[in-house]
Order: C-alpha cells, then sequence, then structure tokens
C-alpha cells in the first residue's frame, strides 16, 4: 500500500473511533424525545383531538420541567409531534406512518373509533405504543397488543348514566341519533343494551358524518314519540345542532349524551342553558380540588388556560403512565419493553386517584385505564351537580 | 300527514339555501368557464365574518350579514383580478388557484378563531306551530332573504345592462368583446357577485346551525352535486336543482331515514349524468 493511502486508511479510522467514542457523550448531552399527539383537531370532534394533544403537551412539560425525562443514566428532553387524523380510519393510519417517519413510537391518541381501527393493525410495524380514548367494541384486543385505551368505554358507564338520568325523569322510551361510521354504531349498540336493561325501549336513527341541518332527522325521530333522545356519540358540534333543533321541533323532554364528554361545546352551539334546559351526560374524572390542580398545572407549564375541560383531566393519565413506563423501561427504542412495563404499572394517578386496568372481561386484555367517573345533570336549565361514580371490574 | 308537510316546510328552506350557493356557483362556471373550489370557503368566510361583526365589534345582526356578502364580494373581486385573470383560459390553473384559495381560508380560520364552534346565535328564535307542525322563525326569515336574494339575482342578470353583458359573455365570448364587452372588467364583477352569494348564504345560515372550520366542505359537495344536477353553468337548472335537492333530502331523511338521504342524491344525480349527462336544463357546449 503506498504511503499516501495508508495515511489516508489511517486517519479515516481514527476519525471513526473518535466519533464512535464521543457519540454516547452526544447523545447523552442531547437526548431527545419526541411522542406523538393524535386525533381529530380541526371539526366537529376537535375538543377531543386537542384535549389529547393537550394532555400529551402537559406531560411533557411536567417532565421537562424537572430537567427532562430520566431514561438509563440519560435526561431526555420530551417534545410532541400532533397529527391531525380527522376522526378517519384513513388519517389515523397516515398519522401513524408520519409520526414513525420522524421516529415517533409513543402516540397519545387517537381519539375516535374509526381512527382506533385504521390505526391498530400498523403499529406493530411501525412499532409504536398508542392510547386510543375510543368508544370501539374492539378498542384493545389480544391481536394488537401495543394499543391501550383510556376508559372507560360505553360498556363502563352507560348503565351508570342511565340509572342517574332515571333518579331524575321518567323515560320509558328514547330516540339514539349518532353518525352512521363505526364511531356511532359501536356506541349506539352498547347504549341500547344498556338502555333496554333498565327498562327503556330504544330507537335508533343514524346520519352521515358532516351532516350540517339535522331538522329531516329530527322529524323522523320525534315521530316515534320518545321520551328522551341521546346523542350518543355524535361530536360535540353535531349535538349542539340537534339539540337546538330539537328544542326548535318543540321537544320537551330529557337530552342523553351517552358518548364523549364536551357539555361546553353543546351548550355553546346550542344556544346556552335555557336551549339545554334538560340534559343528562357522561362526564369523564369527577370535578375534584385534585382534578382542577391540573387546570393550574396546565396554566403554570403551558402558559394558557386548557379549554378541553374534563376531557383532558381523562387524557393525561396515559400520557403520564406513558413517559413513566418509558423511564423504568430504560430505553426509547424499545416498545415491547416498554410496553411490558407500562402493562405492570399501578394505576395511581396524582391528581385522579387510584383507578384500576380494566378491560379484560369486556376486551380479553386489560389494557384499559379506568378511573373514577362523573354523570352531570342539568335540570330546568340549571346544572344539578356531578355524581361520582368508582369503577369497577 | 304532518311528517309530510313537515318535510316539505324542511325541503323549501333548504332548497332556498342551496339555491343561493348553487347560482353563484354556477354563474362562475357559466360566465368565467372556472370550477370554483372555494365556494365553501367563501361560505365559511361570510358566516365568520358576521361572527366577528357581531361579537367583535358590536354590530347589528342585519348590518353584520351586509359586511359579510360586500367582504366576501370584495375579496372575490380581488382573487379574480390578480390570480384568476391572467391564467383565465387554463382551466386546470383556475381550479387549482381557487383549491388553495380554498385551503389558505381554512387554515386563517382555524388560525384564528380555533377549531371549536363559535357561540353564535340568530337574534330571532323560537317557531310558529301548528299541531305537529312547526316552522322557526329563524329559518322563515333566512327563506324570505334567500328568495328576495335570488329575485334581485334575476332583475340583475336578465334587466339590466350588466346582466345582458355577462350573459353575452357566457354565450360567446369572442363575439361579446367584438361587440366592446370587456371581460377584464366584467369578469371579476361576476366573481365577486357569486362570492358575495355565498358570503351572504354563510352570514345567514351559519348562525342557525353552526360555525367551525370545515363548514365550508359539505357546501361546496352539495353546491357541486346540485349544479351538475342542474346543468352546469345554467341558471335556471340550478335554482331548479337546488329546490329538487333539498325536498328529495328532507322527504328521503324523513321518511328512509339520514343515511339513506345522503345515499338518494348521490344515485340521483349519478342516473342523470347516464341519461341525460348536460343536467336538467344544461347546453351541450358553453360558448366562452
Amino acid at each position: 500500500m503506498p504511503m499516501f493511502r495508508r495515511i489516508q486508511v489511517s486517519l479515516v479510522a481514527a476519525t471513526a473511533v473518535i466519533a464512535g467514542l464521543a457519540t454516547p457523550a452526544l447523545a447523552q448531552s442531547g437526548c431527545e424525545l419526541k411522542i406523538g399527539s393524535m386525533g381529530p383537531m380541526s371539526g366537529g370532534g376537535a375538543q377531543w383531538g386537542l384535549a389529547m394533544d393537550g394532555a400529551a403537551r402537559m406531560a411533557a412539560a411536567e417532565v421537562n420541567a424537572e430537567g427532562g425525562l430520566k431514561v438509563g443514566d440519560r435526561k431526555c428532553h420530551v417534545t410532541v409531534v400532533a397529527y391531525d387524523s380527522k376522526y378517519t380510519a384513513d388519517g389515523a393510519a397516515a398519522g401513524s406512518n408520519a409520526l414513525a417517519a420522524e421516529g415517533i413510537h409513543f402516540i397519545i391518541g387517537p381519539v375516535g373509533a374509526p381512527e382506533a381501527t385504521g390505526i391498530k393493525p400498523i403499529l406493530g410495524r411501525n412499532q409504536q405504543i398508542a392510547w386510543n380514548g375510543s368508544y370501539a367494541k374492539d378498542a384493545v384486543t389480544t391481536r394488537y397488543p401495543l394499543m391501550f385505551h383510556l376508559g372507560p368505554g360505553p360498556g363502563g358507564w352507560a348503565d351508570s348514566v342511565i340509572k342517574e338520568a332515571l333518579k331524575h325523569w321518567k323515560i320509558q322510551s328514547v330516540a339514539l341519533i349518532a353518525p352512521n361510521d363505526q364511531g356511532g354504531t359501536d356506541i349506539v349498540t352498547v347504549d341500547e343494551v344498556a338502555y333496554k336493561d333498565n327498562g327503556v325501549k330504544t330507537t335508533s336513527e343514524y346520519y352521515q358524518r358532516g351532516t350540517t341541518n339535522f331538522a329531516p332527522i329530527i322529524t323522523r325521530v320525534l315521530a316515534t314519540n320518545p321520551d328522551a333522545v341521546d346523542t350518543a356519540s355524535s361530536p360535540p358540534g353535531d349535538a349542539g345542532v340537534i339539540v337546538k333543533q330539537l328544542r326548535l321541533a318543540g321537544f320537551k323532554g330529557p337530552i342523553g349524551r351517552n358518548g364523549g364528554p364536551g357539555t361546553e361545546e353543546i351548550l355553546r352551539v346550542s344556544g346556552g342553558m335555557d336551549v339545554l334546559k334538560d340534559f343528562y351526560w357522561y362526564a369523564g374524572p369527577p370535578d375534584t380540588p385534585e382534578a382542577r390542580v391540573i387546570d393550574a398545572d396546565y396554566k403554570k407549564l403551558l402558559g394558557k388556560d386548557q379549554t378541553f375541560g374534563a376531557s383532558l383531566w381523562g387524557d393525561l393519565p396515559g400520557a403520564r403512565m406513558t413517559l413513566k413506563a418509558i423511564s423504568v423501561a430504560g430505553t426509547i427504542d424499545d416498545v415491547q419493553k416498554v410496553a411490558e412495563v407500562l402493562r405492570h404499572l399501578p394505576v395511581d394517578d396524582p391528581n385522579l386517584g387510584k383507578g384500576v386496568w380494566s378491560g379484560q372481561k369486556q376486551f380479553g386484555i386489560a389494557q384499559e385505564l379506568m378511573y373514577p367517573f362523573g354523570v352531570g345533570i342539568i335540570k330546568d336549565g340549571k346544572e344539578v351537580g356531578v355524581t361520582r361514580v368508582e369503577p369497577k371490574l | 300527514m304532518h311528517q309530510f308537510l313537515e318535510a316539505a316546510i324542511i325541503g323549501v328552506g333548504l332548497g332556498a339555501q342551496y339555491a343561493l350557493l348553487a347560482l353563484g356557483f354556477t354563474l362562475i362556471f357559466g360566465i368565467l368557464g372556472v370550477v370554483n373550489f372555494a365556494h365553501g370557503g367563501f361560505y365559511m368566510l361570510g358566516g365568520y365574518v358576521a361572527y366577528t361583526c357581531v361579537a367583535g365589534l358590536g354590530l347589528a345582526y342585519p348590518l353584520a350579514v351586509v359586511v359579510a356578502m360586500l367582504a366576501t364580494a370584495a375579496l372575490g373581486w380581488l382573487f379574480e383580478l390578480l390570480l384568476i385573470e391572467p391564467l383565465i383560459d387554463d382551466h386546470l390553473a383556475t381550479l387549482m388557484l381557487s383549491l388553495g384559495l380554498y385551503l389558505i381560508i381554512s387554515t386563517v380560520v382555524l388560525a384564528i378563531f380555533g377549531p371549536i364552534s363559535m357561540e353564535f346565535a340568530f337574534p330571532v328564535t323560537g317557531s310558529f306551530h301548528a299541531g305537529s307542525v312547526y316552522l322557526p322563525r329563524e329559518n322563515l326569515i333566512v327563506l324570505a332573504v334567500c328568495l328576495v336574494a335570488i329575485a334581485c339575482l334575476w332583475l340583475v342578470l336578465f334587466r339590466t345592462d350588466l346582466g345582458r353583458a355577462l350573459r353575452a359573455l357566457a354565450d360567446d365570448r369572442a363575439v361579446g368583446m367584438a361587440q366592446g364587452l370587456r371581460p377584464r372588467l366584467l369578469f371579476p364583477l361576476a366573481f365577486a357577485l357569486a362570492t358575495g352569494l355565498a358570503g351572504l348564504t354563510g352570514a345567514l345560515v351559519t348562525p342557525i346551525l353552526s360555525l367551525a372550520p370545515g363548514v365550508g366542505e359539505p357546501v361546496l359537495a352539495t353546491s357541486f352535486l346540485t349544479v351538475i344536477l342542474g346543468g352546469l353553468g345554467s341558471l335556471g337548472g340550478a335554482a331548479l336543482a337546488a329546490f329538487i335537492v333539498g325536498l328529495v333530502e328532507a322527504y328521503t331523511s324523513v321518511y328512509f331515514g339520514g343515511s339513506i338521504g345522503a345515499l338518494v342524491l348521490f344515485v340521483m344525480v349519478l342516473l342523470l349524468l347516464v341519461f341525460r349527462p348536460t343536467g336538467l336544463l344544461g347546453r351541450d357546449v358553453r360558448g366562452a
């Protein structure tokens, strides 16, 4: 080998050795953990998607305020990348791929049943853990073990909501209104069973997502002369229009929401308490002083008020537990190891209190977080309050 | 029986709203030969301008509606003059430009107002009831304004020199120009007229339904469906089709449910395209 060539090879080798030695030090000082947030961040269900994003950002801000997330001997700065999956299966699948392209293995979201259906099959391929907040009948399954569920779903609370409503109103029949996709039909099916178990007759009416004027559907619904109408999992924006048009049509009975939270937006769109009048709903985590600390901390950490209500409270434990599992597992790359740690973490949130890993009975896999939840009642245009219900397996 | 009457009332109300939107959409295609994908964006913008006037500036709602109509007309005029006009004969370019404008409008609205629905209520509430049949007062007012606007548009197009000039350009631009008509002056006016109608509809309808980013998308779909049914470029066809669409939507939804209602409309358009591709009152060839 000529002299010049030997010198060249030696220089390259020396550079490689120096680079190899320097890499851990660089990684240690510049560790960045990107996590994803996903859900509908525009349109009728935006409040839910933005709550999911807010939860991810708050959990990240909490650990960053402590100097970063401890992973092995490193402290990692956590950043959040948001993806608007638009409440669709293809949106969530595309979101999973887009986040994977950025090296993201942990997703707080998606929100809806169609999104959960779209993302589940590709989580394994993309090596990602996701937390869906959907009310799908198969929100988690043994087939897709990297999917976790921010519970409870309607199977966990519909019975309690209906029982509470029956204490305030005489309801012998109910008409349920929901979108005609999986985000509507899955929930209505569960709600129907819960109503029937409580002796209430049901009729169901589905609409095409994107419907803006519900007047014809309301005419059809009112022809069945129901005692109550339940907006089920209709997005809050749609539910607000439904409430407004029901009242304009002269419907005076109670209106229920055995679906996701969103009462603030329903109030805003429908025209306020005087229009809403009599209303019962699944309120998510109960409004307690401890839960309200989340709002104060959110403002302190992120510099603005949280406007997502109890949705953020319900999503936050999933984000916190994911970061905790990463820290305990000591890796940001070995997703299987993080998932295994996550499954065995105790369910005890600093703000929401003790909960349980549920889901074994309904889904065959205990990957559903369940905390105490509330059932809200508005009667004669006045908020009666939110009744606390303890989680049960 | 009350369901039948109720469906008719709802259908006519929907038809009038669809007519205002479809007339604007078809006006732009008929005169300029441009498929305006930003039409739903102007509807949404009309709603947000009216909301800002009422909630932010404290204007009375009727004045806010007028401001919304003028603002969307002004934006439409500028858009046509500055961006569409230089590329007026390139159909693909104008289509992409209008699609781009819709995305810009949506993003700006999202950035300024956020993704959630606004608290924007119609100033008149309540319903007239006759037995089981009801008629919301707000719908009655919107219907009346829509019908007046349609009548005004008809007067402008068929009883004024401006209307004659616009229709002449739509029939045959080359001959119209040879007669001294100036497309560079008239096309932006036609565009402004159409986008002003979309803005007016948005300002009228969003308070009785909801106002959020994305409300323009179903509007564009309905407008497109209506003008295809009526015949692209045909003003009479668009008005007729709008009321047919409104009534079909109302009756099918009332009697067969919301899912079937949406399906029937698309099947109807599909069948029409097979058996009468020019639409109900469309022509074979556009002159412009």
